[in-house]
């Protein structure tokens, strides 16, 4: 008998802990199905579950509160869902949070997300239905993915066209980017531009200063500017912007200078006159 | 080669009368209580450093060997999963069952070979003891209960094994491994592979009394009895759980 209590003992606890080991792996896992503490079902009703299956997690939040316990058809375009969840989230699910169905990272399992709404304040019934938000299928996504890469399609084929002509093409843009010769004469013709603006506004001077000519001039001026406008119209818009900012400054600078000559035109009359006077009283 | 095939069968048909018998006396008094206790205590307690051992190295080693095909494909945070899925389902249970039949098999058939080559065992009848009842119905169920529980043992200290080898590389708490693993486990990982143990236990344990109760007369029987156990027994086996995981994947 002593015998045997030695090793008894010894039994006994190896048996213990094996089978202790066992039904805290049945707790374990049970505990992540659910299987024990209270729980609920919710349904919610979809039109495609997307390859959802039983066991799947539910998450409200980001928490895993659930899971699948049910899919099942009821017609040709619903798929009914039942949910197990655990009791102690019900008070936060109200009655118009929203189920839908996304992915657990790239590859991962399927799962079911609860999200909560915005108005109601009524805690969802055991066994209520929730509504549902139909998932993105990778089909439609792929739609739109198409139509966009066939735009891009589309506009490539436009660029390689135009950069084509512009390197071959003897079209006025393609010429002024590769032809030195096109280059000197616009630029030839920018500076001729310029001396000619210098030339008109010596001119308008002179008619300005010439009440007679006045109205001549003032006709032959914007004839004038309608020819150069004619002639910058066959140049870029920039230059012909340049030039009349130039021509507009160049003016304000003659006005200028003529109101300081005449400024000075006066000064110097009043002073010869202040001198005649002056000459006048010494005699 | 049809003499040896009809040997073959011959031994398969006189295994299955000889496990029938075991099932007819297991419920037929005197129940050998303690000899029962006494077969446990050495089928289960002492093999258990060895499974232990076993089990630690094969979640080391399953661990680190698996690491660097997950990395690959960046899933490293599913290795502590893949690993108890693997041990649980498939490697524990076989590799305990194989060391089983290697050190309880054998030992039966060298034991019971030896009392039957010194006919102890028909001096046993004529003592008006039963001698099936006593030698064979003890080990056979001892052994039917005790390799599942050194299957859990294994797996646990498996997992233990492979929480090592996660952190020889990273850094892993212990807490939130165990989470990973619960996570990725279901009951059919756990039953299927806990039921097909009981199966593995009974036949080591038949296979090895079947052999020893067999043995021709002369000594070097028993050498034979004790070899061709432990190569039977592990035959045997991986048929049982190849038709195991069979049927299990037939219904779930």
């Amino acid at each position: 008998m002593e015998k045997q209590s030695g090793y008894t003992w010894k039994l006994g606890m190896f048996v213990t802990i094996g089978l202790l080991l066992f039904i805290m792996a049945v707790y374990f896992i049970g505990k992540q199905q659910n299987l024990f503490g209270s729980t609920f079902h919710i349904t919610s009703q979809f039109k495609n579950v997307s390859g959802l299956e039983v066991g799947n997690n539910v998450r409200f939040s980001g928490i895993n509160v659930g899971t699948v316990e049910e899919i099942k058809l009821i017609n040709d375009s619903s798929v009914v869902v039942v949910l197990v969840m655990k009791e102690d989230v019900r008070k936060f699910i109200k009655t118009d949070a929203r189920a839908s169905i996304g992915s657990d990272g790239l590859m991962g399992d399927k799962v079911l997300t609860i999200s909560p709404g915005l108005k109601s304040q009524k805690i969802i019934e055991d066994n209520g239905q929730l509504a549902s938000i139909d998932g993105i299928e990778m089909a439609d996504l792929m739609k739109s993915v198409k139509k966009s890469v066939d735009n891009v399609g589309v506009i490539s084929e436009e660029l390689a066209i135009f950069s084509h002509s512009m390197n071959n093409g003897n079209g006025a843009l393609a010429r002024l980017v590769r032809d030195d010769k096109m280059a000197n004469s616009v630029s030839n013709t920018l500076s001729n531009l310029e001396s000619g603006t210098k030339g008109f506004s010596d001119n308008m001077e002179a008619a300005k200063s010439n009440f007679l000519f006045r109205g001549y001039f003032k006709k032959k001026e914007k004839e004038k500017e309608k020819k150069k406008e004619e002639l910058k119209e066959k140049k870029e818009e920039q230059q012909e912007k340049a030039a009349k900012e130039k021509e507009q400054k160049e003016k304000e600078l003659k006005e200028q200078k003529e109101k300081e000559e005449k400024e000075k035109q006066k000064q110097e009359e009043a002073k010869k006159a202040e001198a005649e006077k002056k000459k006048s009283g010494q005699k | 080669m049809i003499l040896s095939l009809k040997n073959i069968f011959t031994e398969i048909g006189e295994t299955s009368l000889f496990a029938k018998k075991f099932f007819k006396e297991v419920f037929v008094p005197p129940y050998e209580t303690k000899e029962f206790l006494r077969q446990c205590y050495v089928i289960g307690y002492k093999s258990l450093p060895l499974v232990a051992i076993t089990g630690f190295i094969m979640g080391l080693v399953l661990t680190l060997q698996s690491r660097p095909t997950l990395v690959k494909f960046g899933a490293e945070s599913w290795l502590p999963g893949m690993v108890a899925l693997s041990l649980i389902r498939e490697i524990a249970p076989v590799i305990t069952a194989l060391i089983c039949a290697g050190k309880i098999s054998s030992g039966i058939g060298a034991e019971l070979g030896s009392m039957k080559v010194t006919e102890q065992i028909d001096a046993m009848e004529v003592a008006a003891i039963n001698p099936y009842n006593y030698l064979v119905v003890t080990r056979v169920l001892a052994c039917t209960l005790m390799v599942p529980i050194l299957v859990f043992f294994a797996d646990a200290i498996g997992i233990i094994g492979g929480y090592v080898g996660i952190n020889i590389h990273g850094d892993v708490n212990f807490y939130r491994y165990l989470t990973q693993i619960i996570q990725s486990l279901e009951f059919l990982d756990l039953f299927p592979a806990t039921i097909k143990t009981f199966f593995f236990g009974f036949c080591i344990g038949i296979i090895g009394c079947f052999k020893g109760f067999n043995a021709s007369n002369g000594t070097e029987s028993v050498g034979q009895a004790a070899n061709s156990a432990v190569v039977t027994a592990s035959l045997s086996i991986f048929i049982i759980d190849m038709v195991a995981v069979q049927i299990t994947d037939l219904f779930f």
